[in-house]
């Protein structure tokens, strides 16, 4: 998927909307090793997205222009290098319905805000396929 | 030169016929089962044309959809008629459903500095839940005055076990305080 | 006290670039850090804001239009011949081809510069397309440009330049399209009559919807730093006309510091070797 994928450090896309988010994700990806990327809605999300190679991407739901799940079903649509990127959805929302439209958008896991250091980073290892 | 000149085609038919005069009411109504995303926008323009309260109320409904999309669109749209948003803001910043508060406090963002401040600070003051909170901190990062210091003091400590809370406050607290 | 506004922090410049993203979809990366910093510390000087944080509400309530001031200041308001290149040959390279690979030969393929302000964008589609498509003969190419300010449309209509303007063009180029003429302000280059008579001028409102309609479906729209100066309500209308203003599968391209994340959700994001470009979707498409 990217330059790391022959040895150097995970690239992480964040699309979040959020600037102190953006900050508290970046603060704890880039203590766990991760090199962090940021985009403000999914539009850029999908700019940044075609112009360089992430590991994974960090999702927002709520965002204008264009939210996290609307993101999600246009990056699954994409050409193939771009759409299997994994991706960890992040939302204030914690309903079920609400993690079945992020499942069916192609999420590929939900974590329910305000998410702790641990298992942000976590989860981040674990979907962006290697140990950072 | 193969380049050719024309002389201007007639005038086509609209392509999406723009929603004829219509209240503000109706047209908050036929969003909500609006799929198509062209028309929605349309639907959008022509609320945002009327900028009254009745178009903030039509739009203020829709924080509650399911459709995230929708939701952020209305949001955008009372922020693009500020004046016409204030009136509603109060009663969605203590909207029983908490995501409606946190939706709103996005909303409050395009209020003049000083209002926003007020609004979100009195909204800090009791807000219990931790995402609401986050919300309205990220845009007093923004529109954050003096005279919010207090409610993000008390929340600092009402939240201090919380995750990103404390560090968010922390980064407002800070902001604020080197613009006195 | 001094005079002199207190320096740029990087959290000032972190939360400075994130309004102006917010406000005006203008996006600028840290690498940006340099210019960004002087022009912010020009208008915070100019403006007697002795802190960032003071600055920063003056921008919030746009006092006397600081918002446009501060546009102005990070944006080169400059035309000239071949500005944006990359862009040309995004357009010779990829968007024409793509565009024409669902039409007959001998079908018309419209491009609308709008707005076009004096007339240097359209007459570099048209020069750059006779000089960088060889498909050029098999189409009837229609360039119309378009602006609010129908003085700027005069004196695109006459077609006059000064040495600036040409800056961008190798001599051949200017030996090829202009005249050169004397003007009372000195030497000037005069569009030949060849390529004047290839693009019609018009005047159009972005934000009005008859104005729009009444130009037609287009291929290709350029639309360049322009709705950086708009507010949100008007930057929303104007990217639904544009969305009207072009076929299914018609492509809009932005100015360089612009990004459709900030205007409209319509566009499907095309990335091109050239340039980033964003396109109407086609009957059925995803954006």
């Amino acid at each position: 998927m990217s330059e790391a994928g022959i040895g150097g450090p995970p690239h992480v896309l964040l699309v979040e909307d959020a600037s102190l988010v953006r900050l508290y994700y970046r603060g704890a990806l880039e203590r766990a090793g991760f090199v962090v990327d940021e985009a403000l809605n999914g539009i850029e999300g999908l700019e940044r997205v075609l112009t360089a190679t992430y590991d994974l991407l960090v999702v927002d739901v709520n965002m204008p222009k264009m939210d996290g799940l609307s993101f999600l079903r246009a990056l699954r649509g994409r050409e193939p290098g771009v759409r299997a990127i994994p991706a960890l959805m992040t939302s204030t929302e914690a309903g079920d319905g609400d993690r079945a439209a992020a499942r069916v958008a192609g999420a590929n896991f939900y974590l329910v805000k305000p998410v702790p250091e641990g298992a942000l980073v976590a989860h981040a290892r674990a979907l962006a396929g290697r140990r950072a | 030169m193969p380049l050719v000149r024309r002389d201007p085609p007639g005038l086509p038919k609209a392509e999406t016929a723009t929603p004829a005069v219509r209240s503000a009411e109706e047209l908050g109504t036929a969003l909500g089962s609006e799929r198509d995303l062209r028309g929605r926008e349309a639907l959008l323009a022509a609320l945002l044309a009327l900028a009254d309260a009745s178009a903030a109320t039509a739009l203020a409904r829709h924080l509650r959809s399911e459709d995230a999309g929708l939701r952020n669109a209305c949001i955008e749209t009372l922020q693009a008629m500020p004046a016409a948003a204030l009136p509603v803001l109060p009663g969605l910043l203590v909207d029983p459903d908490s995501d409606v508060r946190l939706l709103a406090t996005e909303v409050a963002r395009a209020q003049p500095t000083e209002v926003a401040s007020a609004l979100l600070a009195r909204l800090l003051e009791g807000e219990t839940h931790p995402n609401v909170c986050g919300a309205a901190v990220e845009v007093l990062a923004e529109a954050g005055t003096a005279a919010a210091l207090p409610a993000l003091r008390a929340a600092r400590t009402r939240f201090a076990s919380e995750p990103f809370l404390p560090m968010a406050i922390d980064m407002v607290l800070a902001r604020i305080g080197a613009g006195r | 006290m001094s005079d002199t506004p207190s320096p740029v922090t990087d959290a000032d410049f972190a939360r400075f670039c994130e309004f102006l993203y917010r406000r005006t979809g203008i996006l600028f990366t840290p690498a940006k850090r340099y210019f960004v910093d002087r022009r912010l510390s020009e208008r915070m000087q100019a403006t007697g804001s002795r802190s960032f944080a003071v600055y920063l509400a003056r921008l919030r309530s746009d006092a006397s239009g600081e918002v446009e001031r501060l546009i102005n200041a990070f944006t080169i308001n400059e035309t000239y011949f071949y500005r944006e290149d990359h862009q040309l040959r995004c357009l010779t390279a990829s968007l024409l081809p793509e565009t024409v690979s669902r039409k007959a030969a001998g079908s018309t393929v419209r491009i609308w510069s709008m707005p076009c302000s004096t007339g240097e964008e359209p007459y570099s589609v048209a020069m750059w397309l006779l000089e960088n498509w060889p498909e050029v003969d098999r189409y009837d190419i229609e360039i119309v440009g378009s602006d609010i300010d129908t003085r700027a449309l005069t004196a695109a209509e006459e077609g006059l330049y000064g040495e600036r303007a040409l800056m961008r063009l190798r001599p051949d180029l200017v030996a090829r399209y202009f005249v050169r003429e004397e003007t009372r302000l000195g030497p000037g280059w005069r569009i030949l009559d060849d390529l004047r008579g290839s693009v019609r001028f018009t005047p159009c409102n972005l934000t009005d919807a008859a104005d729009m309609a009444a130009h037609g479906r287009f291929d290709v729209v350029f639309c360049r730093n322009v709705l950086i100066y708009f507010d949100d309500a008007s930057r929303r209308i104007a990217a639904d006309h544009i969305y009207d203003a072009l076929v299914p599968g018609g492509f809009v391209c932005l100015g360089h510091t612009e990004s459709m994340s900030r205007i409209s959700p319509l566009f499907r994001v095309c990335r091109y070797d050239d340039a980033i470009v964003y396109r109407r979707p086609r009957e059925g498409e995803h954006v």
